[in-house]
């Protein structure tokens, strides 16, 4: 009889495969370990080369900042004795000086002491011109930072610096870096970056796999109250859908940047799912520069724009109803102002305020225009698929109010190239621009975005002010609440500070970007902050 | 051949020294390393002019070509900002085998490749292992049975799964055997990674895990080799020799196995030699579906950050592996069939 080999091999195939799915894990054992879902590999873990969000939110795990920040985004202290104020002397009546009160039981996770001449070197390090750090701010706006005893950090201002909550996010040890500094007169490749086994948190950098996973186990030495977990190992899951089937198959406990039509799938998996504010807010730039649309430059126009855009649609049907339009800048924070509400769709006031400022349509094309000029603007954005969603619905929108609109797409990277390397925004080739964006030292209010000697020119190309607007109200009042201390009166100024922005449209909110988290239901007594997520890991059980 | 080989092996220099200096040009224009600095925001304007001068960015292309060809430990650079060069270059250059440090996590460019590396030819050489078996298997079978019910229905099955994006295939597969199965309380594959945490980095672990990997790897490219092989075979066995071999009264298997599959060879090597290097750069879908720490998944997250040193790394290997490939295709060429003569 013929043997049918074909057969034969595909039955030893299929054999084979269902026999080695049987070799899979059962279930566990008594190791207790948390499995992070990250979309995005950490590029390192010495947070002062990176801006990168997995590498800062994974800092709390291994490595405390001098304080962190609670679900609700309010610091409180960790390796200071408490959050310095003009009240208990830690910062001066003038602003200029500010004083830490360092704990005297902590310590780095190989036994030595946590002491002032750590942050000493740390702001050395960040300001160093031969370390290619990420970014150099807070440290360098500070004049000197010094160290009188082990358990007091002075950290001293040319002039009163209200954003000084942005210091000391990511200690490094001097007793490790030192030597290598000397050695190699910088700490660029010192081997700690990427493989810390020296940290001060609840655990401790075990392992790291490029483009795998990394791991953390269980601090021994902790000066804290120590976690309950054995180990956390976040795995890097770059595609959605894979992150999704993970979470949903329960290989993982915890996944971040979940998109919004994913959430019921997670939550009928049995997953939580978590809104967490992080300073992030989706909203248009608009290009009031000369290469800008001649039409932005009457605030009449801007308002039309905004009374034009049904931003709540959009909110309501591609955002399922899980956020809503923002109204300023700073919307989900203190800083925000409570009396702004977002414009209401009504394209009827968008058709008055466009026929008062002269744009009409009078060539019978269906596009408004004035003096041989079409309205037609350049719409840009990333290439994000809810952008995508969210622009060609705008586009509808806008076309009904008689504003043409070309919608353009560019890679993160293009985006956001400076001046100089000739980023379509930066260089003002765009009318629109749409993207989510924090203040740059968030939960601080602070940002460079639209101050005068930001706009970008060939003398200054790296300039950040691409809107390309110089408005000496608010420039006036940027200068000023950059140098208030007092809590409330910085937040007066930033209501005004808004209340600008948003009747000028100056920035027009599309929505408010919390994060969203899903968390296994395993896990017990998970919170998450907007600043620092992972701020009460050491209390994270699997029951 | 001797003669042959290190001639090849010549005229591979300067097409490696053109082929990196047009990708050296071409991703100076792929985007601003600096732009966002990994953050979801961009980098502040002095950190980005510091940046820009600290790593050299703001020298002219040509400069930075060379620096990258030959290093910079010849020149000074000017690190504080103030105008006058004064540190002196670090880099060795290419051509010392130094490919510069990664901008994006400032580790040796050669050792983020080589980390990445093993896990690609892992993945890859296990993949083409089961296609170049897989594909004789389905294609000398379907060549035997010609317009058979089998011959039809392989046919049928190989243009489905030629024409399925990888993707779709890699998803499919996932929900099926992993979110599915698990569901319906089967025995289950996992989703994502080289090994479950809980259990560690085995031998069998890793099996495990590669199993989805290399099914939907598989599946994409058994259509289009089975049909070559097919093709191959069916020409090779209408030769004379084959009739005459039969009339001898030669047993099957040798005809089959050795007479035509070894004369129909010579097509297939030529497309496997053409696959093997292309191994080199992984396979970018399925790694990034299957969390496959590999090479294809490198060179995307690095092409996204604009990482010069990293990118021209994988590109420059690879280009390597491509005319290396076809140096040893050519050998093997001539050891399948003895009348080729390079001479």
């Amino acid at each position: 009889m013929k043997r049918n080999w074909l057969y034969t091999a595909t039955a030893i195939l299929i054999s084979a495969v269902f026999l080695l799915s049987a070799c899979g894990p059962s279930g566990g054992g008594e190791k207790k370990v948390v499995t992070f879902i990250f979309t995005q590999e950490p590029e390192t873990l010495n947070m002062h080369y990176t801006n990168m969000y997995f590498s800062s939110i994974l800092q709390q795990l291994w490595n405390h900042w001098a304080w962190e920040y609670d679900e609700n985004n309010a610091p409180y202290p960790v390796l200071v004795t408490e959050m310095p104020t003009q009240e208990n002397g830690g910062i001066s009546a003038d602003g200029t000086v500010l004083t830490l009160s360092l704990r005297d039981d902590i310590t780095w996770s190989d036994g030595e002491p946590i002491t002032a001449e750590d942050f000493v070197f740390t702001w050395e390090m960040a300001i160093a011109p031969t370390n290619t750090v990420a970014t150099a701010y807070p440290y360098s706006e500070a004049v000197s930072v010094e160290a009188p005893d082990p358990q007091t950090v002075v950290v001293t201002f040319a002039e009163p610096f209200a954003p000084w909550l942005y210091f000391f996010h990511g200690l490094l040890p001097k007793h490790i870096l030192q030597p290598v500094f000397d050695a190699e007169g910088t700490i660029d490749n010192a081997d700690w970056n990427n493989n810390p086994t020296v940290g001060s948190g609840p655990f401790v950098f075990s392992e790291w796999e490029s483009g795998s996973f990394l791991r953390f186990v269980k601090n021994e030495n902790y000066w804290g109250e120590p976690a309950k977990v054995d180990e956390i190992f976040v795995r890097i899951v770059p595609d959605d859908a894979s992150q999704i089937a993970a979470l949903t198959s329960g290989e993982g406990d915890i996944g971040i940047f979940i998109a919004y039509p994913d959430i019921p799938t997670l939550e009928d998996a049995g997953l939580n799912v978590i809104k967490v504010f992080s300073g992030y807010n989706e909203g248009w730039y608009l290009n009031l520069g000369e290469k800008g649309h001649p039409a932005l430059q009457d605030v009449r126009v801007r308002l039309a724009l905004a009374y034009g855009t049904d931003r709540f649609v959009i909110s309501e049907d591609l955002l399922l109803g899980k956020t809503v339009p923002a109204a300023t800048f700073w919307d989900g924070s203190p800083w925000a102002d409570p009396d702004l509400k977002p414009y209401p769709y009504d394209p009827q006031k968008a058709n008055d305020l466009l026929d008062e400022a002269g744009w009409i349509d009078s060539n019978g094309d269906g596009t408004r225009d004035k003096d041989g000029v079409e309205l037609i603007l350049r719409y840009v954005s990333s290439t994000r698929e809810i952008r995508l969603d969210t622009m060609a619905v705008i586009q509808q929108q806008l076309a009904q109010v008689g504003i043409g609109v070309e919608l353009y797409n560019y890679e993160t990277d293009i985006l956001f190239g400076s001046y100089g390397d000739g980023g379509p925004v930066a260089t003002g080739n765009y009318d629109i621009a749409q993207w989510s964006d924090l203040p740059g030292a968030f939960p601080d209010p602070d940002t460079a975005y639209w101050l005068c000697e930001e706009i970008p020119s060939d003398e200054s190309p790296q300039g950040v002010n691409w809107q390309y607007i110089c408005d000496d109200d608010l420039q006036a009042l940027f200068e000023l609440q950059k140098t208030q201390m007092s809590f409330d009166d910085r937040v007066a100024t930033f209501h005004q500070i808004s209340t600008i922005m948003f009747e000028k449209v100056y920035w027009l909110g599309i929505w408010q970007d919390p994060d969203i988290w899903a968390v296994s239901s395993r896990l017990s007594d998970v919170k998450i902050s907007g600043v620092t997520p992972f701020f009460n890991i050491a209390a994270w059980d699997i029951p | 051949m001797t003669r042959y080989i290190a001639r090849r092996l010549l005229q591979a220099i300067p097409l490696l020294f053109l082929v990196s200096l047009l990708l050296f040009v071409m991703l100076q224009n792929m985007g601003d390393p600096l732009a966002t600095m990994g953050g979801r925001t961009m980098t502040r304007s002095e950190d980005r002019a510091r940046l820009t001068r600290q790593l050299g960015l703001d020298k002219p292309i040509v400069v930075q070509y060379l620096y990258w060809l030959i290093g910079n430990d010849w020149a000074k650079i000017d690190l504080d900002g103030d105008g006058i060069a004064e540190t002196p270059g670090i880099r060795k250059g290419v051509l010392r085998g130094d490919f510069g440090y990664s901008l994006v996590n400032r580790e040796p460019a050669m050792e983020v490749i080589m980390e990445r590396l093993p896990n690609t030819l892992l993945l890859m050489l296990s993949a083409e292992v089961v296609i170049i078996f897989g594909s004789l298997l389905i294609g000398i079978y379907a060549a035997l049975r010609q317009y058979s019910f089998i011959d039809n229905l392989i046919t049928t099955l190989s243009f489905i799964g030629y024409s399925m994006p990888i993707f779709f295939v890699a998803l499919g597969l996932m929900y099926i055997f992993a979110v599915n199965f698990k569901a319906w309380g089967l025995p289950y594959l996992p989703t994502v990674g080289m090994f479950d945490p809980r259990v560690g980095k085995t031998f069998w672990q890793v099996v495990w895990h590669m199993i989805l990997p290399i099914i939907t790897i598989a599946i994409t490219s058994f259509a289009a080799n089975s049909r070559y092989v097919r093709s191959t075979m069916l020409e090779a066995m209408s030769q004379d020799y084959i009739r005459t071999a039969k009339s001898k009264g030669v047993p099957r298997r040798s005809i089959i196995f050795i007479h035509a599959l070894k004369n129909a060879s010579l097509p297939i090597i030529t497309v496997i030699g053409l696959d093997l290097p292309f191994l080199l750069g992984g396979a970018v879908v399925t790694e990034r579906i299957f969390a496959w720490p590999g090479m294809g998944r490198l060179f995307i997250d690095h092409v996204s950050r604009a990482d010069t040193p990293v990118v021209m790394g994988i590109l420059m290997l690879i280009a390597i592996a491509v005319i290396t490939f076809q140096i040893i295709t050519d050998i093997v060429y001539a050891w399948l069939d003895p009348r080729i003569r390079y001479n």
